[in-house]
């Protein structure tokens, strides 16, 4: 594992990188072949605090990829790499916030569907407003926006409907009506982006109701079930369309 | 010693007046039974009754006493508890592992009520606990790591190398340095093999 030698990182940068890469940082390049001499900077970040992201891993002098994908870097703070892949399947992650759907009643537990190798757990009093006689109205099968409070890859994740100050802040079920689709969690950071194009140019069209969630869930609501659909489509689409083919899109469905 | 003869599980031997009971024998209506099927062994104690005892074969299993320390590896966690296989009693292994369970309130001893489980273990951590309960017949053990010396021992990080204790919570892994939270014990010097 040491022999092998890694490339430097700034090389790399916008390329496709695989699994088991090793990615060199700046103050390291030249090392002597046989690493022996300990270098007093050895293992601390080289200048500032490099911030190792999203499919990387520290290891030993360098950085080790741990998912394929394009590397990225951001300068500015002392510098970031993170690698940006593609993935359809959501594995739970603490702090998201996203769509579930009721399976199981279990006395004073639901279990949602998330999309994850496991299904998370909701107790019923952590709804805004919710005590032991005033219990929430949830039924099997119901869509339910809510925050992961546990979740790890040893434990089954734990989901809560309120915020740590007991506020719903949006958070809870979601209404009757609606369509909900899956798309991939790519395009969903990209539409949870501050000032998301998409979005505003969909709300000029007409207006909607929008709830998106981390596993790569999307519901949407509109005026008449036609709007629902045309905007569900518009949505599964943006993925593979640039900004122009969309931008035509949307003129021809307004001049309808 | 007496030459041993064999018996079977329920044999009358004696009675309670000619001898005390050993190990796998039990008394009832003031005679002693044997309880397991092997030799009858009896032993001459000098000032008190001879000892009568029945002996397997094969070297007997040593159970987990309530009080014993034993050595035993995370199986899976959950919020409330830890499960655990039982491998080492002391320094003996067992051929076939007991199972076991950590409460969270056994975790430690003092803020029992903020333990978390997933910040204390993780599966396959090798952990020193005591036994504070046999439990009845379809429980596991129960055990405590309320003690300075019980806790993880060995545990990996995510990136598969094991870890470094670095204080009474927190451990480090060499290679990618990122600290993880255990409940680590603080094991004697003499049992440390420098």
């Amino acid at each position: 594992m040491a022999a092998e030698r890694g490339t430097a990182a700034e090389a790399l940068v916008g390329q496709v990188v695989l699994p088991g890469d090793l990615l060199l940082l700046p103050a390291h390049y030249d090392e002597d072949a046989e690493g022996e001499r300990l270098r007093l900077s050895a293992g601390a970040a080289p200048q500032g605090r490099l911030l190792c992201g999203p499919g990387l891993r520290r290891s030993g002098a360098g950085l080790l990829v741990t998912k394929c994908g394009l590397l990225r870097h951001r300068p500015a703070g002392g510098g970031a790499y993170w690698v940006d892949s593609q993935q359809k399947r959501y594995v739970p992650v603490k702090g998201d916030h996203v769509i579930g759907i009721v399976t199981v009643k279990a006395g004073d537990v639901f279990r949602l569907d998330v999309g994850g190798s496991e299904p998370a757990s909701l107790s019923y009093l952590a709804f805004e407003g919710a005590t032991k006689r005033n219990r929430p109205n949830v039924q099997v099968g119901d869509l339910i926006y809510g925050q992961f409070v546990v979740a790890n890859k040893d434990m089954e994740p734990e989901m809560v409907c309120i915020d740590s100050s007991g506020k719903s802040s949006g958070m809870g079920i979601i209404g009757q009506d609606g369509f909900l689709f899956k798309v991939s969690l790519g395009l969903i950071r990209k539409l949870l982006a501050p000032k998301c194009e998409i979005i505003q140019e969909l709300s000029q069209l007409y207006p909607f109701e929008l709830v998106l969630g981390m596993n790569g869930r999307i519901w949407v609501k509109a005026k008449t079930v036609q709007q629902t659909l045309i905007i569900v489509n518009i949505l599964e689409a943006c993925e593979y369309m640039t900004a122009e083919q969309r931008k035509q899109a949307l003129a021809k469905l307004s001049g309808n | 010693r007496q030459p041993l003869s064999p018996c079977v599980a329920g044999e009358r031997l004696c009675s309670t007046e000619e001898a005390t009971a050993g190990s796998g024998t039990y008394t009832r209506h003031g005679f002693i039974f044997s309880s397991l099927a092997g030799c009858l062994e009896r032993r001459n104690e000098d000032s008190e009754l001879p000892v009568v005892s029945v002996v397997r074969d094969s070297e007997s299993q040593l159970l987990p006493n309530v009080g014993a320390v034993v050595t035993c590896k995370v199986c899976s966690i959950n919020s409330r508890f830890a499960k655990v296989h039982i491998l080492y009693v002391g320094s003996t292994p067992l051929k076939s592992t007991f199972r076991g369970t950590i409460r969270r309130e056994d975790i430690r001893a003092t803020e029992k009520d903020k333990v978390e489980v997933y910040k204390s273990f993780r599966p396959s951590d090798i952990v020193l606990a005591k036994v504070i309960s046999l439990g009845d017949a379809q429980s596991n053990y129960l055990l405590s790591t309320a003690e300075n010396e019980l806790g993880v021992v060995v545990a990996r990080s995510e990136a598969g190398v094991q870890m470094v204790p670095i204080s009474w919570c927190e451990m480090q892994c060499p290679r990618t340095h990122t600290k993880e939270f255990r409940k680590v014990a603080r094991v004697q010097p003499q049992f440390l093999q420098m």
